[in-house]
């Protein structure tokens, strides 16, 4: 991809570790996974863009949920989109 | 006001419980922050017992999780992996997860939205809390100086709530999640004093939550399956002694000692 092309997800990218340095600092919670939501978000969007990258974290996040087992998951194991 | 337009359900609904608080049941605009916030904590009790239950199958478990935090004490990356992967594998994991922390989201940003409307026009009733000590909850922070007191109270409550949050985090990202509340204060200046008592309210929650989870789940593993995480040290240390021969006569007495001392206290921690 192009770095025109990659600008969105980098967007992206960019507002997750907003988060991170904001909400996450004045909101602190762990996280079952590894690596966790917010790192996965950030290899997501990095590796599929923006729209894929945004629906996989999102999907992941659905995942973090207290009846979830946790465990290890990388964004390029994902099996949504091939 | 476009901008958040999508957000006006949230502030809407919100004023309305807001509101309900304080014109049914009576209480000040100020006591109505804290039982919302009260409200939005007891949902998520549910999930805070879960956690507890997993955290207290996990002591079961605490003598092969610290040998895998030996076995990759300088690789962190392994050792979060494979920490991960035999939480997975013995169906338990404290970690807390990721979804319930966004559930806390929409309600501060509703009420930083409801606070800032009423700021503007503001609402019949009584704005102030504890009566004259904070003078009005719409107003900045650093309009009165209670405010300034509040902030304090702030960073109190999140270092100890951020305390009891970040247990299952490692050292250098525990530091920095307790350091940055405070480089955040000039900002929360900036913030009305209202927001403040809701974050107040939270940590408080999160700390009395912790403090139960602490008593609910014993600090010290079982000491059954502890008995089997000593023995293999023994054994290398017998290992060592084998191999240095020039040194046991120092050793010999000192290491046969040891344990039995330990030993001893632990019966008496039993008792």
């Amino acid at each position: 991809m192009s770095a025109v092309f990659r600008l969105p997800a980098y967007l992206g990218v960019g507002l997750v570790y907003l988060y991170r340095y904001t909400l996450g600092v004045l909101f602190p919670g762990g996280c079952k996974y590894h690596p966790s939501c917010s790192q996965y978000a950030i290899d997501a969007l990095r590796e599929y863009g923006l729209v894929r990258g945004v629906i996989l974290a999102g999907w992941r996040l659905l995942r973090c949920n207290p009846w979830s087992l946790g465990g290890v998951d990388y964004a390029h194991q994902q099996r949504l989109f091939k | 006001m476009i901008l958040f337009s999508p957000l006006s359900p949230l502030e809407d609904l919100l004023r309305n419980v807001l509101e309900w608080f304080h014109g049914t049941i009576g209480l000040p605009w100020a006591w109505a922050i804290v039982a919302v916030t009260v409200c939005v904590r007891l949902l998520m009790v549910p999930l805070a017992v879960k956690q507890i239950h997993s955290m207290q199958a996990m002591q079961a478990h605490m003598p092969e999780m610290k040998a895998i935090q030996q076995r990759f004490k300088h690789d962190k990356q392994k050792r979060n992996e494979e920490l991960m992967k035999f939480y997975r594998d013995n169906n338990v994991n404290p970690a807390a997860p990721c979804l319930p922390l966004l559930v806390q989201f929409p309600v501060f940003i509703a009420l930083y939205l409801v606070l800032r409307q009423f700021s503007k026009h503001p609402p019949g009733g009584d704005l102030s809390w504890f009566g004259s000590l904070v003078p009005d909850i719409t107003a900045h922070a650093n309009a009165h100086w209670s405010g300034y007191l509040l902030l304090a109270i702030y960073v109190g409550s999140q270092l100890a709530s951020t305390y009891f949050m970040s247990t299952t985090m490692d050292k250098t990202q525990r530091t920095m999640m307790m350091v940055l509340p405070i480089a955040f204060v000039p900002v929360l200046v900036n913030f009305p004093v209202g927001l403040v008592i809701y974050w107040v309210t939270t940590n408080l929650w999160t700390v009395g939550q912790g403090l139960i989870t602490r008593k609910l789940v014993p600090k010290k593993p079982p000491p059954a399956p502890k008995r089997s995480s000593r023995t293999p040290p023994k054994e290398v240390a017998a290992e060592n002694k084998d191999g240095a021969e020039p040194k046991p006569i120092d050793e010999k007495p000192a290491d046969p000692a040891q344990p039995r001392r330990v030993k001893r206290k632990k019966k008496k921690a039993r008792r």
